[in-house]
């Protein structure tokens, strides 16, 4: 019934939906996505598997449809949109020289360069990260990132970054750089990230 | 009329879940956000707990806030997970549920879009574990694997 009055004269009149729709948008790096997409329609649940980039599921008049676009159809309906989303965060790297909490003479003006950005970034925020090896217990790596991330902190605030703008997080080991075994102390895990974002 | 009813039922409930709990209390007591306001144009408000917010640039988001966009607005979010939510004109955004742990990246999110349209892309949580990541929009729900997506909700009446 909905089916044969829900026409565009009468979609005016009677408040009819247009469809709902869902949009699969290829990911910036590349990598395979989807989106699964549920719905209650009259005849029972339906679903809808989106794994190609612009494939979109509409929902019209109770029924799930798939329908392929292309990258030029979408960005007509939804190209502002697009246009208007915030910046993707931006991830810089520091090290320090073994055992110490001194930044490596590479690494130093990764400082800067992270103000510079900082600066030019509307609404912009810092998270500072800290990662470790896998030597010692998971309470002593999630302390010991904390505290790299402090002293990064720190050298930011000392140079001019508010220190409500910063966020510091220990990750411990879950994020190694190089997968080693456990207890193997690879010095390219021990390292901050500053994401910018 | 029934149908009108409930139209006018939709559009007067589209906050609803906006008045819950709000968010963990942070170590000075107070409400830690959950994501930032980094984009605005337009008119673009907030309902908290039954109040409507001015917000900007910069705003901070708790759980549970109900974004609405004007005819003119637009306006783009980055959540403490990395997700990117970007609304436009015309939208009701609610941010149900979100729940984050820096450290392990465990964490949950919950959106809800009764109206309008907004680009997503998923962030941090959706990576660890895309069970706890669900969108809905009128009368679909998405389950998402890592995705970049577009969600368009028409008004009733459209």
């Amino acid at each position: 019934m909905r089916l044969l009055i829900c026409g565009w004269a009468a979609a005016l009149l009677a408040g009819c939906a247009a469809p709902e729709r869902v949009v699969l948008l290829p990911q910036a790096d590349g990598r395979p996505s989807a989106v699964i997409v549920h719905s209650q329609g009259p005849g029972g649940a339906q679903g809808l598997i989106l794994a190609q980039p612009y494939a979109e599921a509409q929902l019209d008049s109770g029924k799930l449809e798939l329908v392929q676009n292309d990258a030029a159809s979408v960005l007509r309906d939804f190209g502002t949109l697009i246009d208007f989303q915030p910046r993707r965060p931006r991830l810089f790297t520091v090290n320090f020289r073994p055992s110490s909490d001194t930044l490596t003479p590479e690494t130093e003006n990764v400082l800067d360069e992270v103000i510079q950005a900082l600066a030019a970034m509307p609404a912009g925020e810092l998270i500072v990260i800290g990662h470790t090896s896998r030597v010692g217990s998971v309470q002593d790596k999630d302390r010991l990132s904390l505290q790299r991330a402090a002293v990064v902190a720190e050298l930011l605030v000392r140079r001019g970054v508010p220190s409500e703008k910063i966020e510091r997080v220990g990750r411990g080991e879950r994020e190694l750089l190089v997968p080693t075994d456990d207890q193997v102390d690879e010095p390219r895990n021990h390292r901050v990230e500053i994401k910018l974002r | 009329m029934k149908k009108y009813l409930v139209a006018q039922a939709l559009a007067l409930g589209l906050c609803i879940g906006a008045q819950a709990q709000q968010g963990p209390l942070g170590p000075n007591g107070s409400i830690d956000p959950i994501g930032r306001i980094k984009r605005l144009t337009g008119t673009v408000t907030v309902e908290r707990g039954g109040k409507t917010v001015a917000v900007s640039v910069s705003s901070a988001l708790l759980q549970s806030d109900c974004l609405r966009t004007g005819a003119d607005g637009y306006v783009g979010l980055t959540l403490a997970d990395d997700t990117l939510l970007t609304a436009g004109p015309g939208s009701v955004l609610v941010l149900t549920r979100f729940a984050f742990d820096p450290t392990t990246q465990d964490g949950e999110l919950k959106v809800s879009l009764p109206r309008g349209r907004v680009h997503v892309v998923s962030g941090l949580i959706a990576k660890k574990a895309p069970e706890n990541v669900e969108f809905k929009g009128r009368n679909v729900a998405l389950e998402v694997r890592g995705a970049e997506f577009l969600l368009a909700v028409p008004g009733e009446t459209e």
